[in-house]
């Protein structure tokens, strides 16, 4: 072995990443090389200084508690008895596959949890995700008023649309405020409910077909999603509160409470 | 698998994760304000594709959404070059001596290895990063750095290299700082 294979290897021999071939080839250029033996042994002072805690940064506190808070809180699997309306059709055996390369995963963000045409999965993705950066990044809310009459013009000028708003502060659903959000590739209106502790975001925008009012239910990450039509607006409504009462509040939002 | 499990999976399988996420991302971006919120923009795109997460290592998953959001930002926000536009034939470090005494690197200011690494050109940071700091194995560190598996070695030892010459500079420079006039 010469030196330039030394100057790579020797990194390996270090790291314990070589196979025992090798490792025993290094081995014995180190025992008639001082010059390289000098050099591992510099590298090796190196590694440990660098494995102490003083050169690792710690997360902050305030930060693992922000992003703990964002996510759903973990809820017992259907102790209420309701059932879920989506089955559990991801095969169990897709969590013990063969890890794929990174890359491959990123490839694959909701195309596993998809059945047919995707479009209302990926809009249901996106949702959520707004959801969540809305109760992360303190940005709930650009117009915080409980007033309606105070939210709906704040969107004048803003949108190319007029979204309804409604304060459901008698149904125990009290309007908190809106804010502009952006939802498959438009801007939209997000308007902010709370019920309890939770937050719920309704996010509206035109509806481009005809008007339905179905309601559609989902699920995301521990998050329940609504979609339907009213008024000739697209909304979702997304939060952590149970599938119950997210039902009866979008039936406030579509007018049927 | 009924999706309530699936909350409670992503915080036991990434939350742990979060220091590891902050220290790759602090030393990516050098700054802790910029980390946290590389960090949280990466948790919450975790978040996303957390359905494309087929079980594995989640702390190599998880530094790669990391490692990318902190090249997208500092992209953005600093107008230095994606990793990919890495190219090793320029890069390439020689096997000449560093010159570095292995005792000499144990008496050496805390504070002047930091700078040596701070100083390092993103790709070689980063893998002395998530090997020495983090204890990253080869393997984890070709998924997280998206690095075939057989440069992961080669790549190091040039980093190391860079470190090792850095560093015996900034001695020399201290010792001539230091010498009487």
């Amino acid at each position: 072995m010469n030196c330039d294979d030394a100057r790579i290897l020797m990194h390996g021999h270090l790291d314990g990443e070589l196979d025992l071939a090798a490792d025993l080839e290094l081995q014995r250029h180190l025992d008639e090389c001082p010059r390289c033996t000098r050099e591992y042994a510099a590298l090796r002072a190196m590694r440990t200084r660098l494995r102490d805690d003083e050169f690792r940064f710690e997360a902050p506190a305030a930060l693992k508690e922000k992003i703990r808070r964002a996510l759903p809180a973990p809820t017992p699997a259907r102790s209420n008895g309701y059932p879920s309306r989506r089955g559990s059709w991801i095969p169990r055996v897709a969590r013990f596959a063969v890890p794929l390369a990174v890359g491959a995963m990123l490839a694959l963000i909701i195309a596993p949890r998809t059945i047919g045409p995707s479009v209302d999965q990926q809009l249901a993705g996106e949702v959520v995700a707004s959801h969540v950066r809305s109760l992360m990044a303190t940005h709930l809310m650009d117009v915080a008023s409980t007033d309606q009459h105070t939210v709906k013009p704040w969107f004048n000028g803003k949108l190319d649309f007029s979204p309804p708003v409604t304060d459901f502060v008698k149904d125990g659903f009290p309007l908190v405020g809106g804010r502009l959000d952006y939802i498959d590739g438009r801007p939209v209106a997000a308007l902010v409910y709370q019920h309890g502790k939770h937050v719920i975001n309704v996010f509206m925008w035109p509806a481009a077909g005809a008007e339905t009012s179905a309601v559609r239910v989902e699920t995301e990450h521990g998050y329940n999603v609504e979609q339907l039509m009213t008024a000739g607006m697209n909304c979702w409504v997304v939060s952590d509160l149970n599938q119950q009462e997210l039902e009866k509040f979008a039936d406030l939002i579509g007018g049927k409470g | 698998m009924p999706d309530e499990s699936k909350a409670l999976d992503f915080d036991r399988t990434f939350l742990p994760h979060m220091d590891a996420a902050y220290n790759l991302a602090r030393w990516l971006v050098r700054d802790d304000h910029d980390a946290q919120d590389v960090v949280q923009e990466a948790y919450l795109r975790a978040f996303r594709f957390a359905a494309g997460f087929r079980g594995g290592d989640a702390r190599a998953w998880i530094l790669a959404i990391v490692r990318n959001t902190a090249f997208t930002w500092l992209k953005r926000n600093r107008g230095s070059n994606a990793p990919t536009e890495f190219d090793e034939k320029i890069h390439g470090g020689s096997t000449e001596d560093s010159g570095l005494e292995a005792d000499a690197v144990r008496k050496a200011d805390g504070a002047m290895i930091r700078a040596a690494l701070d100083e390092l050109a993103d790709e070689f940071r980063e893998v002395i990063v998530m090997r020495d700091i983090e204890g990253l194995s080869y393997k984890e560190i070709a998924d997280a750095a998206d690095l075939p598996i057989g440069t992961v070695m080669s790549r190091l030892a040039r980093a190391r290299a860079k470190l090792a010459r850095s560093l015996q500079t900034r001695i020399d420079q201290d010792r001539i700082d230091k010498e009487p006039k």
